[in-house]
């Protein structure tokens, strides 16, 4: 439970999920299989989702529009990383998603953003639509492919490259998630792969945990976000990395 | 709109005026008063007009549309967010009481009781964020918003694809 409200807090607050922390927690944490970590980590995922937006959605912080503009891509960018998967070595993938990931951290660690974030929420217009769209089409694969959520991918797209401010950015990404995690979740529970009795506390401790997230976020600067989420960029580069590297992605994953 | 009226082009003693930020001239009634009796070079030029008649029906007509619409939104939004928070809050609920149910002596009507809470809990997580994009996509139609309702049925569509096809969306 209390692994649940770290991964709730984080996930809502940069518009990520969770997963990032719960996976790797469970499974070197507590000693469980992949197979059962997966899917427990995409149920707290839109348990997050769902709980975090609800607040976002309520402050304005999330933008639906280019949410369902996106998540149309997404879904397609899922359903062909699907049917492709198994003409692509998986491990290749990991391995240009790690240091795709990598670059991103770096650059948002090392580098001053030359870009003002807007005075208000409000002040800002969706730029570089046909960017957001082919990136979260990618992002969709590349969830198929990998198991990642696209909030890691996601947030950076909106963010620099469609001058979303950082925050609506993270919360748009919030709201997102869940539907893709949703889907993903069902095929999981089709298969018998979905362990409620394990799930349950997780959510139970998401679910507070993105409350309480949601309700800092607005408080917490943009400067501290951004770097909080280049280090949760930098820790998805090394698990990528790592399992690309060690060929893991096929026999783990399938 | 204060620095490009430029009180110092008024000014016949060509003394540096002080720098008035937009804000503070909304704000400040005597501010919005000199810099509204001060005229540009180029209003200084411009023919006279005769006033025209202000109806006051017509010219509040936009500001009402405006708040009208920013009301639908705004009321739109509210039912996104209370389909997201109902669905959270009740499956955490479920998914409580199992966790408490689980402290009792563990009987067969125990067991099938946390079960079935479980499930229900489950399911209902799982159906919340498609219900919300029901409702977005349903509040949109209604305001007239056709392209993203009907992106929101697209999605709708290629989800139910890819859980039926069993691939991971």
């Amino acid at each position: 439970m209390v692994v649940g409200g770290l991964a709730g807090a984080l996930g809502a607050m940069l518009g990520i999920g969770g997963g990032i922390v719960l996976v790797p927690a469970l499974v070197l944490g507590f000693g469980l299989p992949l197979e059962e970590a997966v899917p427990a980590s995409l149920m707290c995922v839109v348990a997050n989702s769902c709980a975090a937006a609800a607040g976002y959605v309520d402050n304005h912080l999330s933008d639906i529009r280019l949410g369902l503009t996106l998540e149309l891509a997404t879904v397609l960018g899922a359903i062909a990383g699907g049917l492709v998967a198994a003409l692509i070595a998986p491990a290749m993938v990991a391995v240009v998603f790690g240091l795709f990931t990598l670059f991103v951290a770096l650059q948002m660690i090392l580098l001053r953003s030359p870009r003002r974030e807007p005075a208000t929420l409000d002040d800002y217009q969706p730029t570089n639509y046909p960017l957001g769209i082919s990136g979260s089409f990618v992002a969709g694969g590349l969830s198929a492919l990998l198991g990642v959520g696209g909030g890691p991918l996601k947030v950076p797209l909106m963010s620099y490259g469609m001058r979303v401010p950082f925050k609506v950015a993270s919360a748009t990404s919030n709201l997102m998630i869940g539907v893709t995690g949703a889907a993903s979740v069902a095929a999981y529970a089709l298969r018998g792969h979905l362990k409620l009795a394990l799930v349950s506390p997780l959510v139970v401790g998401v679910l507070a945990g993105a409350y309480v997230g949601s309700r800092l976020m607005p408080k917490v600067p943009t400067a501290v976000l951004k770097k909080l989420f280049a280090l949760v960029l930098l820790s998805v580069a090394g698990q990528m990395l790592w399992k690309g590297g060690a060929g893991l992605w096929p026999s783990v994953w399938e | 709109m204060a620095e490009r009226v430029g009180v110092s082009e008024g000014d016949p003693d060509g003394a540096e005026p002080p720098r008035v930020s937009a804000a503070m001239s909304m704000s400040d009634p005597a501010v919005m008063g000199q810099n509204a009796m001060v005229a540009t070079p180029a209003q200084a030029e411009a023919p006279e007009l005769e006033a025209e008649p202000i109806t006051e029906g017509l010219a509040e007509a936009p500001s009402q549309r405006v708040t009208r619409v920013r009301d639908r939104t705004l009321a739109g939004d509210r039912w996104i967010a209370r389909v997201l928070r109902v669905g959270a809050v009740l499956s955490g609920g479920m998914f409580v009481l199992s966790l408490g149910l689980e402290a009792l002596p563990g009987t067969e009507t125990t067991h099938v009781a946390i079960d079935q809470l479980r499930k229900a809990a489950a399911s209902l997580l799982l159906v919340t964020p498609v219900a919300r994009l029901g409702v977005a996509g349903t509040l949109l139609g209604l305001r007239g918003e056709w392209r993203y309702a009907v992106i929101a049925a697209g999605v709708l569509g290629l989800l139910a694809l890819a859980v039926g096809a069993g691939i991971q969306a």
